[in-house]
């Protein structure tokens, strides 16, 4: 994944950037408006991640606009501190696909930019969804392993469904909560994790290889992989 | 009377007294004029006409006619008769009723008005002076001081209008001091007390709907507005210095300890994981602060929407059950079809889950939790978490609505004593209240909310903006999964729903265009942009 960081605060800067390339990715770097427009403009990027406010005359907002104007469909998180739910609508309104607010966990951060890359290659009507042996119809809105039929609630339907979306995916807690109970506030329990529990109990008996895993310092992966 | 003579009551009085004084002149003055000078021609008239007559007598039976005439008139001793005078050229009087020709009169004929002495007595005349043939002089005049008691009784009206009209500015200057200024000076030892930082003290009030009075009330709604804002502001410094200090300190010294000890390096990253667990901490309640800064300011009512309370409702007992169940508690929701109302629907599902997350705290396995949403009537619905864990004291109700109260049950418990404080102001912020009552045995936790709140900022539960927010213990919890949590606490978490009129703009938010289900499509479009 080739990432664009448009940062201005070098501490910042250098935990992003290195984290990225631990986790094996390409990361650019402009600390100004005017060369993060540059960059953006000239390069083919996988995503890119924004600050709001920058030197250079030009903020963030304003090059999302200007990049979206001109077509280009890049994949864009914006990193920001500002919180107010008005500053997020204002960001996502310019052309922003996510928004994360500072302070931020690189996992989070690391989530999101995958989750944002992998939406475009992903794109188009699915009816059924498929990691290993585990198998989702969205029609029938029935799952399955191999040939056992797994009886879902609604709500773990949505959860799973999420999952397999991100297949070989981190997804956080925010994410799901966000995402599966449309929650846009931290209800300060683990109760994602009960929730995930449970999940798990339904689709991995003793016998079956485990799929869905818990990522530390992070959240959780649904994978077929070792 | 220093005093009453620099009130502005005193100054409006003393004005309205002038003014009408002026008034009253000014209405006079050309009355009197038009007046006197119509009694002065027909006073000259009628001297004219005498002296004309007087002129004809001559005409016909000579001097001696004449004077004998006047002779005649003045022995009649007519009351009020005019003074008559018939001399010769050489104004030696041949009859009439003065003794002699007076010398302010000149020998030429015309109309002359005055100052003569009378028999002894200074007065004013006005006289009509004809020549007759033979040079004869007739001299026919009237003393005005005959009228002048008209005059003097004009003059005397008039100063007693002034003074009747002085003494009611007066009088009326000390009653509108007693009746209004005593109520200005209650006002202004009130506000005094209050610049001192007595924030106890309200305006005086009356049943009766005057100015004055609906000012006061008004004065009286700002400063309960304010006291609540100095209260919240007091609060939030509090509440940093006690709570953000604490794990401030805990990570300022687990660092200080790092770099004076300089363990190996396995033991360092596990003393680094927690000082990240520390700020996770402090980040937490930082935002949960910041949040209910927002929710408090009001600033939140701006997003109302129409929800349905009930889904909000359901939707959070769905999403605690699971808890629920690994805790063995019966978490269940009872309803009577949807309650609409106009609200911000991620603050109405926070505060229902603060609220059961609450009650999971405190029941025990085989307990039960209920969650109801009940139509009140009268454009109410109440919100009910119950559930019949220990409950709370009485006497301990009233405090738990102060941040960061802990009850004594809550002690080894995680969580920051901002859940219930959160509830609290979300009921407020729709104006409603946060009400604890007992389940017996357990909590009844009510949140009351109006159905029309927008724009409406007036409580519907009786005294219910004076009321303390109350709860018993914190709702909220530092989060204690053993994953660790990474992303918790440090992320958009705290952030609401992106508001989004179109649902694109909302599944961007999350990364999954097709992921939400309908239930979470219908709370994307119940948040729009305003």
């Amino acid at each position: 994944m080739k990432v664009l960081l448009v940062e201005d605060n070098e501490r910042v800067t250098r935990f992003v950037v290195k984290g990225l390339q631990e986790a094996g990715h390409v990361a650019d770097h402009a600390d100004n408006g005017r060369d993060g427009m540059f960059l953006a403009a000239s390069e083919p990027y996988d995503v890119i991640i924004m600050d709001r406010m920058l030197p250079g005359q030009i903020d963030g907002l304003a090059i999302i606009e200007a990049l979206r104007k001109s077509g280009n469909r890049t994949p864009i998180l914006i990193l920001s501190a500002l919180s107010d739910v008005d500053e997020r609508i204002k960001g996502l309104k310019s052309g922003g696909d996510d928004y994360l607010t500072k302070p931020f966990a690189f996992g989070e951060l690391l989530a999101r930019l995958d989750a944002l890359s992998r939406r475009v290659q992903g794109s188009g009507t699915q009816t059924s969804l498929r990691v290993g042996d585990l198998h989702v119809d969205l029609l029938s809105r029935k799952a399955s392993r191999g040939t056992r039929s797994i009886a879902l609630q609604p709500q773990e339907f949505k959860l799973l469904e999420y999952l397999m979306r991100h297949a070989g995916q981190v997804v956080t807690r925010t994410m799901l909560l966000e995402n599966v109970w449309d929650y846009h506030f931290d209800p300060q329990t683990n109760v994602v994790d009960v929730h995930i529990s449970k999940l798990r109990q339904k689709i991995e008996s003793d016998s079956e290889r485990p799929l869905l895993r818990t990522v530390r310092n992070a959240g959780y992966m649904l994978t077929a992989d070792e | 009377m220093n005093k009453f003579l620099r009130s502005s009551a005193f100054t409006l009085a003393f004005g309205y007294v002038v003014f009408g004084i002026a008034a009253l002149i000014l209405f006079a003055a050309p009355l009197w004029y038009a007046y006197y000078v119509t009694l002065q021609d027909a006073r000259r008239e009628g001297l004219r006409t005498d002296a004309q007559r007087l002129s004809e007598i001559f005409r016909r039976q000579g001097v001696s006619g004449l004077s004998t005439y006047i002779d005649n008139r003045v022995g009649m001793q007519i009351p009020g008769e005019r003074i008559l005078l018939f001399a010769d050229s050489k104004l030696h009087p041949m009859s009439g009723n003065l003794p002699e020709w007076p010398a302010a009169v000149p020998s030429e004929p015309g109309e002359y008005d005055l100052p003569i002495t009378l028999a002894g007595v200074h007065t004013r005349a006005m006289f009509v002076e004809d020549v007759l043939p033979g040079d004869y002089r007739l001299l026919v005049g009237r003393d005005q001081s005959l009228f002048a008691p008209l005059a003097s009784r004009f003059w005397i009206g008039l100063s007693a209008a002034i003074a009747v009209l002085s003494i009611a500015g007066v009088v009326g200057g000390l009653m509108i001091r007693r009746a209004v200024l005593l109520r200005v000076d209650g006002i202004h030892n009130t506000v005094q007390a209050i610049v001192r930082g007595d924030w106890s003290h309200r305006l005086p009030t009356k049943a009766a709907s005057d100015e004055l009075n609906t000012l006061s009330m008004t004065i009286n709604g700002m400063l309960d507005q304010i006291e609540q804002l100095l209260h919240g502001v007091r609060d939030v410094s509090n509440s940093i210095a006690h709570d953000l200090r604490t794990p401030l300190a805990e990570l300022r010294s687990r660092l200080e300890e790092l770099s004076l000890t300089r363990p190996n390096p396995e033991e360092t990253f596990a003393e680094i994981d927690d000082a990240v667990v520390d700020v996770d901490r402090v980040i937490l309640i930082f935002n949960a602060l910041l949040r209910l800064a927002e929710i408090d300011t009001g600033m939140r009512r701006s997003g109302f929407v129409p929800v349905n309370a009930a889904d909000v409702a359901r939707q959070a007992v769905d999403f605690y059950l699971p808890a629920a169940e690994l805790k063995g508690v019966t978490l269940s929701y009872r309803g009577t079809g949807p309650a609409h109302i106009s609200g911000d629907p991620v603050l109405l599902a926070q505060a229902i889950g603060n609220l059961i997350d609450n009650a999971l705290k405190y029941t025990s396995g085989g307990g039960a939790i209920t969650v109801e949403v009940r139509d009140l009537g009268g454009s109410r619905i109440q919100i009910t978490v119950a559930d019949d864990g220990p409950g709370i004291p009485d006497e301990e109700k009233p405090k738990v609505s102060a941040r960061f109260y802990r009850g004594d049950a809550s002690r080894g418990t995680p969580g920051v004593g901002l859940g219930l404080t959160l509830v609290a102001s979300v009921a407020k912020v729709h104006g409603g209240a946060l009400e604890l009552g007992d389940n017996h045995p357990g909590l009844r936790a009510n949140m009351i909310i109006a159905v029309h709140t927008a724009g409406a900022l007036q409580p519907i539960v009786g005294d219910a903006d004076r009321t303390e927010a109350i709860g018993y213990q914190p709702a909220t919890s530092v989060a204690a999964d053993d994953a660790g949590s990474l992303g918790r606490g440090a992320t958009v978490d705290q952030v609401p729903a992106p508001v989004g009129d179109e649902s694109a703009l909302r599944a961007n938010a999350g990364g999954i265009p097709s992921a939400t289900s309908d239930a979470a499509a219908h709370n994307l479009r119940i948040r729009s942009v305003s």
